[in-house]
């Protein structure tokens, strides 16, 4: 006990010394946090780049034209120095604008007392999300328009309301991807390439030749990896707290154990890695092919219902999804002990079976 | 208690067909200091790895202090001290904390700084191992190799790649394990080391031993033989030379 005790104190020490290590610890994360929260962080405005030409004279294009560069939340970008359809074109083909729309030369004319006309809106087949979005925002518009100049209240309607939960953001959305992400992260890449460095330099055949056991070195790096990580994952709440308002919705003491025993699971990975790789290469090799399946299946960076059936159903099986579940559980539906049961088995049998293989194809050199 | 600290029969060891160590059998008696010569390649580190419970016995047996190497490899372990052939230590762990921390594996506390006084590093207890010259690494690979008050211990090619000053050094240290009774085994490629440090050395090539015997009664063997060496009157050579004009003193 002393023995795995002492070389844990001294490893945890030796990465303190270690300015790259300091950095992986402290600003890998932040760098992470700083990167996805100011895109998902603030109020999550869209804006468009939109080319606005007017070949009409009349005063209904003209005051359209000016309700388009005003419109609220600055929606829209109007490059207004664009004025010819080709050079918009050829903007929009460089990817520097959206959209173009077209007023033809009868936009506005007034029929039978009321102003007519039918607009174009261009749009790159590359992105017709956003080609279709901005054509859905000026119908709305004329929709609004049509409605002021007849007064007539269409039957049928559509109401846009939001899902977000009560003083739920994005962000606390995002976050919780993020932090699972993280500790598989800092539980992977640290401790795969660690060991494997020390088998090259021998200075793990040195300890091969005292009493120490593989399990107590298994146990020591476990107990290291966890506290590091454990900085790691403090630090990324802290500044997500302080900086980006993270709200957590359920108990926080949950949500630590849940991430201890989250990160010593992953560690088991990382560790299975460690103890098998010969060198730095193999393990980062490795590292990547248990890493990347986890980060795309487990519905961190991308949900998985975009995903074919086959993918959803591997990705109940992977362990970094129940870390994720368990973790977005907690913070942003308030998810008890109970709740997420059976995520925490899950992730507790993961652990178990990822330290017991690790154990298994140990290698001193 | 034996005579024999260590008893090795018929040890041996193949990679894939090729022959490491060839059914060698040796004794080496207690507080001697025993050398293993040979080429590179003739099997001393495999032989020793065995001995020393590193390396898994293909056949054959070694009993050190009455054990089984085979049998009770923590129990080995836990007796002997050793120095590997390319020392490493952990770097950004300064001296004295990968001192203590050998002696936790061995379940021991020890005092850092008598042993880093042992061998002359007590002004580097604070030093991280990578700032270490070459002579200081093996003498504090020395100090580790001694944590646990071993009753033998193992140094493999010691004093290889070392300046003649640092090399004195390391003789004088391993002069003085002897004198606290620890027993020695040593590789060398250096007939002058072994000639004077060793009581006792066996001769390998291609994984067996060739000769075994004190470094004077070999001598004698040869020379009633009939070996004539050309005759050669300097009362000094180019090591004298270096030695005198450069001192003992270490340059580290």
């Amino acid at each position: 006990m002393r023995a795995i005790l002492t070389y844990a104190i001294t490893m945890f020490r030796r990465f303190l010394r270690d300015p790259v290590y300091i950095f992986f610890i402290f600003f890998f994360p932040l760098i992470f946090l700083f990167i996805f929260g100011t895109i998902f962080g603030g109020n999550n405005s869209v804006t468009f780049n939109v080319a606005l030409i007017n070949h009409s004279e009349s005063e209904f294009s003209t005051n359209f034209v000016e309700q388009v560069s005003t419109a609220e939340d600055g929606v829209f970008k109007v490059k207004s120095e664009v004025q010819n359809l080709d050079e918009a074109k050829e903007m929009m083909s460089r990817g520097e604008l959206d959209s173009i729309i077209e007023l033809p030369t009868e936009f506005g004319e007034v029929q039978d007392g009321l102003p007519t006309g039918t607009m174009k809106v261009y749009y790159d087949p590359a992105q017709s999300q956003s080609g279709q979005t901005i054509a859905s925002i000026m119908s709305s518009m004329l929709d609004e328009v049509n409605i002021d100049m007849t007064g007539v209240q269409p039957p049928l309607d559509v109401e846009q309301v939001s899902t977000g939960r009560d003083g739920m953001s994005q962000f606390d959305y995002t976050f919780a991807g993020l932090f699972a992400y993280t500790l598989m992260a800092m539980s992977i890449y640290g401790l795969s390439n660690q060991l494997p460095s020390e088998k090259k330099t021998g200075a793990l055949r040195r300890i091969k030749a005292t009493p120490f056991r593989p399990w107590q070195l298994i146990i020591a790096l476990a107990l290291v990896y966890t506290l590091l990580t454990a900085i790691s994952a403090g630090v990324m709440v802290a500044v997500g707290v302080t900086l980006f308002d993270w709200h957590i919705k359920g108990s926080i003491l949950l949500f630590m154990a849940f991430s201890l025993v989250s990160v010593l699971a992953l560690s088991g990975f990382g560790m299975l890695v460690a103890a098998a790789a010969k060198n730095e290469n193999q393990a980062g090799l490795a590292a990547q092919l248990i890493a990347f399946p986890l980060m795309f299946l487990s519905g961190v960076f991308i949900p998985l219902f975009i995903m074919p059936e086959v993918f959803r159903t591997i990705s109940h099986f992977i362990p970094l999804t129940p870390v994720a579940e368990g973790i977005r559980f907690i913070t942003t539906e308030g998810a008890g002990l109970l709740d997420i049961l059976p995520q925490l088995s899950l992730v507790a049998a993961w652990g178990v079976v990822a330290y017991v293989i690790a154990f298994k194809v140990f290698k001193w050199e | 208690m034996t005579k024999n600290i260590i008893e090795v029969k018929n040890l041996y060891k193949a990679y894939g067909g090729k022959v490491a160590v060839d059914g060698i059998s040796f004794n080496v008696r207690r507080g001697e200091i025993f050398g293993i010569l040979g080429p590179n390649g003739a099997g001393k580190t495999t032989a020793m790895e065995m001995m020393e419970a590193l390396r898994p016995i293909d056949s054959g047996a070694v009993t050190l202090d009455g054990a089984n190497v085979a049998k009770h490899p923590q129990k080995i372990k836990a007796m002997i001290g050793v120095q590997l052939q390319s020392s490493a230590f952990f770097d950004k762990v300064n001296l004295t904390e990968s001192l203590r921390m050998f002696a936790a594996f061995y379940g021991r506390k020890v005092d850092p700084m008598e042993l880093l006084a042992e061998v002359e590093l007590s002004d580097k207890a604070k030093s991280y191992p990578e700032k270490l010259s070459g002579g200081q690494k093996q003498r504090f690979s020395i100090a580790t190799a001694l944590v646990n008050q071993p009753v033998v211990l193992f140094l493999d090619e010691p004093t290889t790649g070392l300046d003649p000053q640092s090399r004195r050094k390391m003789w004088e240290l391993i002069e003085t394990v002897k004198a606290r009774g620890i027993t020695v085994i040593l590789t060398s490629h250096y007939m002058e080391e072994a000639e004077k440090l060793c009581d006792r050395l066996a001769i390998m090539d291609n994984g067996k031993i060739i000769a075994l015997d004190s470094p004077a009664n070999l001598i004698k063997k040869l020379l009633a033989r009939g070996f004539h060496k050309k005759q050669t009157r300097e009362q000094a050579d180019l090591e004298d030379v270096y030695i005198d004009l450069t001192g003992k003193e270490l340059r580290e």
